[in-house]
């Protein structure tokens, strides 16, 4: 029996998750304004959702990883996000852990003949 | 700065727009009120600036791309890829959830026992007192949307002590304040399923209640006139304390049996004791002498002396048989006690 696309959605959505964390506070160790992030994320192939990436962008902040301002831009006011001391040390324990499962999966998956 | 920012985008559609202004004047600025008055009062002016801005550079790109200023079905696309105003003000609630997922084992295994012991209690008073009601099937039907309603307001109630202990943050640490050495020894005795725990418990407490006079049922003896009424004879007053301490702890180990299912030495310890308080109980029955007498109307006294009499003639054999099974019942307890405290003879290892 085919699995059905919705399970697969909703697998491939859990896999995401924790990744995104990861990958915006990958980007902002320079500073960005939310739609220059979204942009830059989607280039490296790092889709996101905006009604996602704002609200964690605050969540983030509000847990210290990240600071911000207000600044003109292009005539416009935009809010910059970047990262902060503790966001830095977050960042590197979280990338030895990616990394770690990373190397991990890597290996399962080639024995598995993936 | 909201406004001010919310107005400079404005005025930037105004100019790129011709024709649609109106339109889009309207669709962004009704899109940010409707995500502002669902989010917090103290942050709601920060998000929506950011939000304007957001929407702002989005639209600014798609312009861009197309070479163009966007038509208004571009503009609402640009809307509704942010999302819902309501799924977009719960995002930056933070809350997505009533009960999160480390109370959530908690929330249905409540739900079960005081769901299930509201549905219990309710239809065993319901049971009997329909036994003396005149309209038994009609009584019950009415009953039982009683006992419906008190099921829902039992649900709702602990749903609601659910929610306030996520909202505040209440770790119970129920997951984590446990051990594999309190699980149920499967070997000494099965643990009773939550089903039979809580409706044996529910019957404990209907008893009890019964006992202390909470709740009545009806003690008329089925006959012409309904005149003739069941009542204990007097050898139950002096037993009225003991059976209600007996009763009460009953009641507790029961209670344990939802809350702990696992066997335990104490547990076995007040069984044993209610045990021997139950035998006694029988014992001073036994010996009483009459235990029911029957009241009634003058025309049938003689039918209400026939009832009593075989009632109390009836007692002496029950009274036999359930103390039979109580001492049989205490004779397990007292083997799995001893099983218990006897060293374990070593099993073959289990493959994982």
């Amino acid at each position: 029996m085919p699995i059905s696309p919705e399970i697969i959605e909703t697998l491939r959505l859990e896999l995401r998750r924790g990744t995104l964390i990861l990958a915006v506070l990958g980007a902002l160790r320079t500073e960005k304004y939310g739609y220059m992030l979204k942009s830059e994320l989607g280039e490296q192939g790092v889709e996101i959702d905006e009604g996602a990436l704002y609200p964690m962008l605050r969540r983030l902040e509000s847990q210290g990883l990240l600071t911000s301002e207000w600044r003109e831009d292009a005539k416009r006011q935009k809010r910059f996000y970047r990262l902060s001391a503790d966001g830095a040390a977050a960042l590197s324990q979280l990338t030895e852990e990616w990394r770690g499962m990373n190397r991990a999966l890597d290996r399962i998956l080639k024995e598995s003949g993936q | 700065m909201t406004d001010d920012l919310v107005n400079a985008h404005l005025k930037f559609h105004d100019m790129d727009a011709p024709g649609g202004e109106r339109k889009v004047k309207d669709m962004i600025p009704r899109y940010l009120a409707a995500v502002e008055r669902r989010l917090p009062n103290e942050q709601a002016k920060d998000i929506i600036a950011e939000l304007s801005e957001a929407i702002a550079s989005k639209i600014e790109a798609k312009e861009a791309q197309l070479g163009r200023a966007a038509a208004d079905d571009e503009i609402a696309d640009v809307l509704k890829s942010f999302g819902h105003p309501v799924v977009v003000a719960s995002r930056y609630s933070g809350r997505d959830h009533l009960i999160g997922p480390q109370l959530y084992p908690w929330f249905w295994d409540a739900q079960r026992v005081g769901v299930g012991l509201v549905l219990a209690i309710g239809l065993i008073v319901l049971g009997v007192r329909a036994l003396g009601a005149d309209a038994p099937i009609s009584f019950v039907f009415r009953g039982i949307g009683n006992i419906l309603e008190g099921a829902v307001l039992a649900f709702g109630m602990l749903t609601v002590v659910f929610v306030m202990l996520e909202r505040t943050k209440t770790d119970l640490r129920l997951a984590a304040r446990w051990s594999p050495k309190t699980l149920p020894q499967d070997h000494i005795r099965k643990p009773r399923s939550l089903f039979e725990s809580v409706f044996t418990f529910a019957f404990d407490i209907v008893f009890i209640l019964w006992w202390v006079r909470v709740i009545d049922f009806p003690n008329e003896v089925p006959g012409r006139n309904n005149s003739m009424e069941l009542h204990f004879a007097e050898a139950w007053a002096q037993l009225h304390a003991p059976i209600l301490v007996l009763a009460l702890l009953t009641a507790a180990v029961h209670l344990s049996d939802i809350l702990h299912p696992g066997w335990s030495r104490l547990r076995a310890v007040i069984s044993i004791l209610g045990h021997v308080g139950g035998l006694a109980v029988l014992w001073v029955l036994f010996r009483a002498g009459p235990l029911v007498s029957v009241t009634a109307s003058a025309e049938e006294s003689q039918r209400a002396f026939e009832v009593a009499n075989f009632i109390n003639g009836i007692f002496g054999p029950v009274l036999g048989i359930v103390g039979l099974f109580w001492a049989i019942g205490m004779g397990v307890e007292i083997w799995r006690l001893i099983q218990s405290v006897r060293p374990k003879i070593p099993t073959a290892s289990v493959a994982i």
